[in-house]
Parts: C-alpha cells; sequence; structure tokens
C-alpha cells in the first residue's frame, strides 16, 4: 500500500514537473507580440461589432448580418471609435437606443444575472449528484464484494482473457488460452488491478 | 384528381395509425397473437399511403395547380421543377407530410427488424411508433393540411424564399427533419421494453442501441450539413451561431450521444436500466422541443413562441410525452433494478456515466439559454438577447471536458482501475498532447486556450493510435501482414473500433473548430475595379465584375485573381444574387479550401461602376470540420455492421408471440 503511494506520487511528480515546464514555455511565448495583418482598430471595431445584435434580423450580430441596418451600425462603431469613445461607452451608446436586447452578451446586472447564475448551479447539481450516486453505488458494491476486493477468481480470470482474445479477434475460449497474445498486449496496464 | 387520392390517403393512413395504436398496445396486454399481426401489417402499408399523398403534392407541384394553398404559397410559375423538392419541405405543412412520410418508412424498417428479434418489446414498441405517427397525422389532417385547396386559384403562386435555392437546401433540411422524428424510434423501442416489463428490460438493448446510433448518425449529419450551408451562403465567414434553431436540434443530438455510450454500459454489465430509459425520453423530448422552436413558424428567433397555434400542439404533445414516459417509469420501475453496481470511480463505467451527465448538462444549459429570453420576457418585460458569446462561454469548458474524456475513457478497464495503472494507460496519450502543446508553441500558436484545446484532441489520436497499433501488431505476430491485421483488427470488434473512428472524427471536427474560432482573420476592403489588396499573406486583385439578368434575379459576380506568398492560386468568383420579387439578397462566396486554411471572399452591395465591399476571411482548418463528416459515416457503418460470427440465440418465446412472431 505505501510502496503503492510512494510511486504514484514519484510518478505525479513527473507529471507535475513537465506540465509545469510545458505552462512555463507557453507562458514566455504568449509573452510574444502577435503579429496580425489586421489593424488593431479594425479588430476592436470587429470585436464590437461580434457583440451588439442587429435589431431587425433576429440572432445575427451585426458583423455577420448583410442587412443595411446592420452596415449603417458598422458605420456608427466605426466613428465612435475615431472619435475616441472606449468599448464600454459603444455598447451603452446603442443599449441606450436599442434597449438591452442589442447586447448579445446578456448583461450581468439586475433580474437577467439568472441567466449566468442558472449554468454553474446545472453544473455543481450535476457534479454532486454524479459525486453522490457513484459514491453510493461503490460503496455497496464493495460490501458485497467484502474481503477479496483486490483479487479475482479463476472465472474472472478466464472471462478476462477471453474478452481480450476477443478483442483483437483471435479465437479465444476453445483453445489453450495463449498467453503470449495477452502479453503483448501489455495486460498489466489496461486492466492491472483486475488481473493482478 | 390525384390531389384527392392524397387527401383521402391522408385520412386512411391517420385511421390505420390510430388502429395499430390500439391492437398493437392491447393485443400484447390481452396475449391476441392475431391482433398483433394485423397491427403489424396495418403498419406496413401506412408509407404507401403516405407516399401517395406526397405524390399528389409533388403532381400539385409540377403541374403549377395554384389552387393548391401550399402549392401557391411556396411555388411559382418560374420556380424550376428541381426545386420541387424543397418547395415541398419549405413551409409548415408539407415539411409535416415529408417528416411523417419518412417516419413511416423508418418505423417500417424498425418494426421489421424488432418482430423477428423481440419477442416481448416488439407489441408495445409498435403501439408507441404509431402512437407518435397518429399525433403527426392528426396535425396534419386538421391543422396544416398541405393538399388543402383555396376557394378561388390565384394566377400565379408566391414563390419559394430565395434563401432556400441552395443545393446545401437539397439535403439538410430533411435531413435535420429526418434526425429529430427518428428520435422518436430508440424512444418507442425503450418505452416499448418498459411496458413489456421483466421480458423486455434487456432485451431491447441491441435494438435500442442500433436505432439511436442510426438516429445519431442522421442528427450529425444534418447539423455538419447545416453548418457547412450557413459557411457557404450566409456569408459571414462562420458555421455555428448558437441560433435557436440550431440549439433545437443540438439538444437532442446531445442527448442522443449519451445514450448511445450509456447503452453499452446495460450491454455489457446489465447496468444503467433506468438511466438508459431516461436518457432516450430526454432525447426524444428535447427532439420534439427542436420541432415546437422550429414549427412555431418560420424562427428568426425563440419570440415566435407563442405567435403560432401549431407551436403550441408540439408543446402539449411534449408535455404529454414527459408525463407518459414519467407514468410508464414509475409503474416498471421495479423490474429495472441493475445487475450489478459501479464498483470503483475509477473505471470505463464511472466515466461513461460522467460523460452522460456533461452531455445532459450541456443540453440544459443550452435549452436554458435559448427559452431564457421569452422568460424573461414574460417574467419582467425584459427583453434580452442570449447570444453566441453566452453559450461560447458557458458550454465551451464542458465540451473541451467532454473532448478530453472522449480520449481518456476507452482507455479505462471496465469495473475498477486505480491511480497506478490509469497513469500507466495515459502515459502516451498525455505525453503525445504535452509534445504537441510544445512544437506547435515553438512554432508560434501564442493562445494558451488554443494549445490547450489542441492539446486535449491529441490525447484521442494517440490513445486510439496506439489501440490500433497494439491489436495489429498482436495479429502481425500471429503471421498476418500489417494492413491485413490491421483491418481484420477492425473487423473483429466492430462496435468497438467504429465508436474509434467516430471518436477520431469528433477530435478531427474540434481542431477545425478550434483552429477557426482562434485564428480566423477577418478584414473589409472597399474596393473598385483594378485594386488589389492583400491579407495574411494572401494578395488579391479585383479584375473583374460582370452582370446578368434574369427573369426574376441579378446576378453580379466579381473575379478576383488570388496569389499566396507570390505564386498564383488561379482565379475566384464571388458572387450577389439580388432577388427582384422578393427584393432579398443572397450571396455565395468564394472559396478556397485547404486542409491548411480557407481563403473567403464574400461581396456586399455593387454600385453601378462595381465597386463593393468585399469582407476577406482566412479561416484556419476549416476543411478538416468538413472532413470528419466521412469519418462519422464510416464508424457508424462500421460499429453498426453485423459480426462475421454471432453466436445462436435461442430466446424462450412465450406461447402467443411464438405464434404470432413468424
Amino acid at each position: 500500500m505505501i510502496r503503492l503511494i510512494v510511486s504514484m506520487a514519484r510518478s505525479l511528480k513527473i507529471w507535475v514537473r513537465l506540465s509545469a515546464s510545458v505552462v512555463l514555455l507557453t507562458a514566455a511565448l504568449t509573452a510574444c507580440a502577435p503579429d496580425s495583418s489586421v489593424p488593431l482598430v479594425e479588430a476592436r471595431a470587429q470585436e464590437i461589432n461580434k457583440s451588439l445584435m442587429c435589431p431587425v434580423c433576429p440572432g445575427e450580430s451585426i458583423d455577420q448580418s448583410q442587412h443595411p441596418r446592420a452596415d449603417a451600425m458598422r458605420g456608427v462603431v466605426d466613428e465612435k471609435i475615431e472619435d475616441g469613445w472606449t468599448d464600454d461607452e459603444i455598447r451603452r451608446f446603442f443599449v441606450e437606443r436599442y434597449g438591452p436586447s442589442v447586447l448579445l452578451d446578456p448583461p450581468r446586472e439586475g433580474a437577467v444575472w439568472l441567466v449566468w447564475a442558472v449554468p454553474p448551479v446545472i453544473l455543481l447539481a450535476a457534479g454532486l449528484g454524479l459525486y453522490l450516486v457513484l459514491r453510493f453505488a461503490v460503496r455497496s458494491a464493495g460490501r458485497s464484494r467484502g474481503e477479496r476486493e483486490e483479487y479475482l477468481t479463476d472465472r474472472e480470470r478466464g472471462e478476462y482473457y477471453e474478452r481480450i482474445e476477443e478483442m483483437i479477434g483471435l479465437d479465444g475460449g476453445t483453445q489453450p488460452r495463449s498467453k503470449s497474445a495477452v502479453d503483448t498486449l501489455n495486460v498489466d496496464e489496461a486492466g492491472e488491478s483486475v488481473a493482478r | 384528381m390525384l390531389v384527392d387520392a392524397g387527401v383521402v390517403a391522408l385520412f386512411v393512413a391517420f385511421v390505420v395509425g390510430g388502429y395499430v395504436m390500439a391492437a398493437s398496445f392491447l393485443g400484447a396486454r390481452l396475449q391476441a397473437p392475431a391482433l398483433v399481426l394485423s397491427a403489424r401489417y396495418g403498419m406496413m402499408t401506412v408509407p404507401a399511403l403516405l407516399l401517395t399523398s406526397t405524390l399528389a403534392l409533388v403532381y400539385a407541384f409540377v403541374t403549377d395547380d395554384f389552387s393548391v394553398r401550399y402549392v401557391a404559397e411556396n411555388s411559382s410559375r418560374a420556380l424550376p421543377n428541381a426545386y420541387t423538392w424543397v418547395a415541398l419541405y419549405a413551409g409548415n405543412a408539407g415539411s409535416l407530410l415529408f417528416i411523417a412520410m419518412v417516419y413511416s418508412i423508418l418505423s417500417v424498417a424498425a418494426v421489421v427488424g424488432l418482430s423477428r428479434s423481440l419477442p416481448y418489446t416488439a407489441p408495445y414498441a409498435t403501439s408507441v411508433m404509431a402512437l407518435v405517427l397518429t399525433f403527426f397525422l392528426g396535425v396534419i389532417i386538421f391543422l396544416a393540411n398541405p393538399l388543402e385547396r383555396l376557394p378561388l386559384t390565384p394566377v400565379d403562386g408566391q414563390g419559394i424564399n430565395p434563401l432556400l435555392i441552395h443545393f446545401g437546401m437539397f439535403i439538410h433540411p430533411p435531413m435535420q427533419m429526418m434526425g429529430l422524428i427518428s428520435v422518436a424510434i430508440p424512444f418507442a423501442i425503450a418505452i416499448g421494453a418498459l411496458l413489456a416489463g421483466r421480458g423486455g428490460r434487456d432485451e431491447w438493448v441491441d435494438q435500442g442501441r442500433l436505432w439511436g446510433m442510426v438516429s445519431w448518425l442522421i442528427l450529425t449529419i444534418g447539423l455538419l450539413l447545416g453548418a457547412w450551408w450557413a459557411y457557404t451562403i450566409l456569408g459571414w465567414g462562420g458555421y455555428w451561431a448558437w441560433d435557436p434553431v440550431e440549439n433545437s436540434a443540438l439538444m437532442p443530438w446531445l442527448a442522443m450521444t449519451a445514450f448511445v455510450h450509456s447503452i453499452m454500459v446495460q450491454k455489457r454489465r446489465g447496468m444503467f436500466r433506468m438511466w438508459n430509459i431516461v436518457l432516450v425520453s430526454v432525447a426524444f423530448v428535447l427532439a420534439e422541443m427542436g420541432m415546437f422552436i422550429n414549427r412555431g413558424g418560420p424562427v428568426p428567433s425563440v419570440h415566435s413562441f407563442a405567435q403560432s397555434t401549431m407551436g403550441w400542439v408540439f408543446l402539449g404533445f411534449m408535455a404529454c410525452t414527459l408525463l407518459a414516459s414519467l407514468a410508464a417509469f414509475t409503474w416498471r420501475a421495479d423490474t429495472l433494478k441493475s445487475r450489478e453496481a459501479v464498483e470503483s470511480m475509477l473505471s470505463r463505467e464511472s466515466a461513461l456515466l460522467t460523460q452522460n451527465v456533461l452531455f445532459l448538462a450541456v443540453a440544459f444549459i443550452t435549452l436554458w439559454g435559448t427559452i431564457y429570453p421569452v422568460f424573461s420576457e414574460a417574467a419582467s418585460d425584459v427583453v434580452i438577447t442570449v447570444g453566441r458569446p453566452f453559450f461560447d462561454r458557458v458550454n465551451g469548458p464542458i465540451l473541451l471536458v467532454l473532448v478530453f474524456l472522449m480520449g481518456v475513457g476507452p482507455l479505462l478497464p471496465w469495473r475498477r482501475a486505480n491511480a497506478r495503472n490509469v497513469l500507466g494507460i495515459l502515459r502516451w496519450p498525455l505525453a503525445g498532447a504535452g509534445l504537441t502543446a510544445i512544437v506547435l508553441a515553438v512554432l508560434g500558436v501564442r493562445e494558451p486556450l488554443a494549445l490547450l484545446a489542441v492539446a486535449v484532441c491529441v490525447v484521442t489520436f494517440v490513445g486510439v493510435g496506439r489501440e490500433w497499433l497494439r491489436g495489429s501488431r498482436t495479429r502481425h505476430e500471429r503471421g498476418e501482414s500489417y494492413p491485413l491485421a490491421f483491418i481484420r483488427l477492425l473487423g473483429a470488434n466492430r462496435p468497438r473500433y467504429g465508436g474509434y473512428v467516430v471518436h477520431l472524427g469528433i477530435a478531427v471536427l474540434a481542431i477545425g473548430v478550434i483552429g477557426s474560432s482562434f485564428y480566423a482573420v477577418q478584414r473589409d476592403f472597399n474596393m473598385s475595379l483594378g485594386d488589389a489588396a492583400s491579407l495574411a499573406g494572401y494578395d488579391f486583385a479585383y479584375v473583374n465584375a460582370a452582370s446578368r439578368t434574369f427573369s426574376d434575379r441579378i446576378e453580379t459576380t466579381a473575379r478576383f485573381d488570388v496569389s499566396r506568398g507570390g505564386s498564383s492560386v488561379g482565379t475566384m468568383d464571388a458572387r450577389r444574387t439580388f432577388y427582384v420579387d422578393h427584393g432579398v439578397a443572397a450571396t455565395r462566396a468564394a472559396i478556397r479550401s485547404t486542409p491548411i486554411e480557407d481563403f473567403y471572399i464574400v461581396p456586399s452591395e455593387f454600385t453601378r461602376s462595381g465597386d463593393a465591399v468585399f469582407r476577406v476571411y482566412v479561416n484556419p482548418v476549416v476543411w478538416w470540420m468538413w472532413a470528419a463528416g466521412p469519418l462519422f459515416v464510416l464508424g457508424a457503418v462500421l460499429a453498426l455492421s453485423p459480426r462475421r460470427r454471432s453466436p445462436p440465440v435461442s430466446l424462450p418465446l412465450p406461447k402467443g408471440v411464438r405464434r404470432a412472431g413468424l
């Protein structure tokens, strides 16, 4: 048991190191300036356009819509950027004119926060439910299995080998079991706890 | 004349549907084989009847019979006959008839298979299928009859929406409708098994899986074709916008994906009996939800919820489905105890259950975002929009976790594993993922999220590749050449290796989505004839503009000479078509697609001299998304193809059913 924990810790350490170095490397590379063929101002305008809905063609942002109204709104966005407005000021300008539904991203204030609050709740509830169900199932399975938790009967081991042979399409069952086929499949990795 | 025959056929089909529903159920309850058999034969007549009605409608279209209201509303003399097929499902009434027709054919195919192999379940499942069919026929006859006559015959029809005049429209909408309705078949099989009690509880697994996969495949192809249509014709360089209608097609797909996985656990281990029935019922309810959102009339947004009575009929049917499955479930729940339990938190079973739960979570979050604006407006008069950023942000991370599970799950052993051997199993896939991330980072991919996402996809590639390699090697050592060993390996366990092919397809699709979401470049160019510009390594010159006038439309085509890195890649034509009668314009983007990136030009309005604003996109790896389609088909067909050696199965048949069962 202790050996197991030690070896687990050891392999975990390798993983931690490896992933840490990946993260560091990534961070270092991300720090480089991005080269882009789109001028910053235009990229900003696109970002804003993608967050505003075209009021006459529901479901489409003004960036994607080909309606003249969307075209006009894109023009307004460009103008405001030239006049030095910030992104938020521009969005607020449109909200004052068209109401909050012009924002494709629902605002995170007022009664509307509910739309943002529910997904994490769904996810948490699902996670908790899943954990409890698995927990309960594992416990009851463990209780019925009792002491022989880590061991297999010969019958179970036989079934396991049969499955592997069936999986790779060899004739299992009737022939004397081929140990070599099973060995080359590295059973010790795929099913060690079962076959131990 | 033929139109009248079509109406009669509709009525007969409706009556037969009602009879099948009642006779099949009663026959099974009362052990009356003759009744069950009569119901089955009744079911088999329905496709012929509905084909007659459909044919009548097609005939009315082809002969420009504008006395039929639906024809007058969806066709015109100018409409080429090839578009009769599109016009057939362009409107509400016609699409319902189309759905009913396709569904009747699918259900007869299912009933034939069921009655051969599932003696307990088949009669009940047939009854449920007939129930759904009868509902549709009732709606068609009483609320939206496509063969209804107008009191006065107009001189010409109104024509169809020009956006539908595109060859993507020939397969995407019917595929999508077929996908939504096909969910009813695994649902009917599951409920049939539930009603059959103890005899049905494990009997339905193979057929349920088969039809679940069929339905999944149809839904998948429909979604992919829809994305492709949006990409090529809507002219915004994207393919998915989390629009309510798109969501309504995605939700049943999510639940169906969960189902085709969890049904394997029941097949293998006799577990999840209740859960599978719940999943397939949820999938069907979500499919009905999809029809409700679509059938609420032409749906630009969710706001058409309350505007059409048709939508409410579907909502009512959805509520009935929910209540009825719940009732059946409560009635029969005692027969559904699991044979075995999940033994470990770390096992194939628990990974599959986690996958199921996450898929359902995405489905319900999507449902929430889709219908929230309706609640908000009703409750507080605040009109808001829940758009793409919301769904991207909320669903994106969960979907990424699901892709990771897809890579890891199939490698975990059934029953139980421990932390150490899990690390052993995942050593190579994770190392491959890390290595890919490093290489990409060195090559200049700077977005941490994109790196993470691609690395997660690589887990699947390495995992599947290694399984294939190991299996092939083992066979190779027994004297088979590698290609032969690989093919025989795939054939030996088709459900497993077919599933792997689908998984590869998903990973390939994910790569396409990741690349195009993080690295698409877009810019507007105001160009006159003769101008040249460049974007992201592409140089393009606007060399020609040509206008052609047709009876119903004006087409303007702009021609570009395009070169990349100095070497020419040829000319590209971007077109804008203005439909005079409808006052609507449609674009056809010029797309040069390679596995590395798409170069995409879409024109906006042209001035008389040919000046126009062109929006130009460079979308990396979008091509991969479309490449995933064939992989899905290949994998699903492989997974469903019958095994070479199937052991003889002898089931104890109850007396009555044996006599009826042929």
